[in-house]
């Protein structure tokens, strides 16, 4: 993209204000994280569910569907907050290599809920099977390694250092 | 705090290794998404707004382990980030407060949120003490973000 339009975008009232202020921003991020931790770990618990790790007791379509809402709200505040991060900052963020894996992981995520729509909408019939077939379980392995990725990738945005341009010593003093 | 303001944190490993610093952070941030996750599965039951299928006391013990889990985590990545930088940290006004929430949350969640859980307490009093339980790890997430910040 245009390093103009990107600059732009950053430039725009909504964004400029909420990077500017000293109580929003940190609000935002503290929301974005609160997300995660209200909600999150709720997608670790349906996928050990499907591989037969946590909660056992308890039929898989009950955890699976009883978790759902819940995740979609979780998601929709950390989206919208990430969002509201990214946009407030975007020139700066835009060349990081990081921000860049972290939304090719999440075009892997729709892609991964696209391919197995199937098992997480027919999940009443895991309940009834003898054993969780493997085409769930290998769902269940990516969406970890999914988004156990998204959380490293998102955490290493914040260490990465654009390199410095060269500048010559006469120009220093 | 007279081995705090002794202690050289410059050969820390987490400050000389580019790598350990962010990898504590990873595994802090996803041990507190499976603890107050697991926990936030018990409050939604206690305030009768989901997780209908199965009892507040069920949930709790289903849920037992991996809160234990993620509290573990927690624990162990906390302490080695605090290590990083203790004087800073013991002055900072925000990881004070987060500390201070953290305590009465760990506190409350083995007693109240705990005797509310498998009791199955419901109406005013189980929506109270899930609400309750929700405001306490929030407020212990907002202090610690707000670290960087004051």
């Amino acid at each position: 993209m245009p390093p103009e339009f990107i600059q732009a975008l950053q430039d725009m009232a909504l964004p400029t204000a909420l990077r500017e202020s000293a109580i929003v921003f940190p609000v935002v991020l503290s929301l974005h994280l609160a997300g995660m931790g209200l909600f999150g770990g709720m997608i670790l618990m349906t996928d050990l569910r499907l591989l037969g790790i946590a909660m056992t007791k308890r039929p898989v379509s009950e955890v699976v569907n009883g978790l759902r809402p819940w995740k979609h709200l979780g998601l929709t505040l950390t989206a919208t907050c990430g969002i509201l991060i990214l946009w407030s900052k975007v020139a700066i963020y835009y060349p990081n290599p990081y921000l860049r894996i972290k939304l090719a992981l999440f075009v892997a995520i729709i892609i991964h809920a696209l391919v197995f729509r199937g098992v997480y909408r027919n999940v009443g019939q895991l309940d009834r099977a003898p054993a969780i077939p493997g085409k769930a379980k290998a769902a269940a392995v990516l969406s970890l390694v999914l988004w156990i990725s998204v959380l490293t990738a998102g955490r290493w945005i914040g260490y990465w250092e654009p390199t410095k341009p060269v500048v010559p010593v006469a120009q220093v003093n | 705090m007279a081995l705090f303001l002794a202690y050289d944190p410059s050969t820390n490993p987490l400050n000389t290794n580019e790598w350990a610093f962010p990898v504590c952070e990873v595994l802090h941030i996803l041990g507190f998404a499976v603890a107050i996750a697991t926990i936030n599965m018990v409050d939604i039951r206690l305030m009768g707004i989901g997780l209908k299928k199965e009892s507040a006391a069920d949930l709790w013990k289903d849920t037992f382990p991996w809160t234990l889990g993620g509290l573990a985590l927690v624990l162990i990545s906390g302490p080695l980030i605090f290590s990083s930088d203790p004087n800073m940290y013991l002055r900072n006004q925000s990881f004070r407060f987060k500390l201070t929430m953290l305590a009465i949350a760990l506190v409350y969640n083995y007693t109240v949120h705990r005797w509310a859980a498998l009791s199955g307490k419901s109406g005013s009093v189980g929506f109270t003490v899930g609400l309750l339980s929700v405001l306490l790890w929030v407020s212990v997430i907002f202090g610690g973000i707000f670290i960087a910040f004051v």
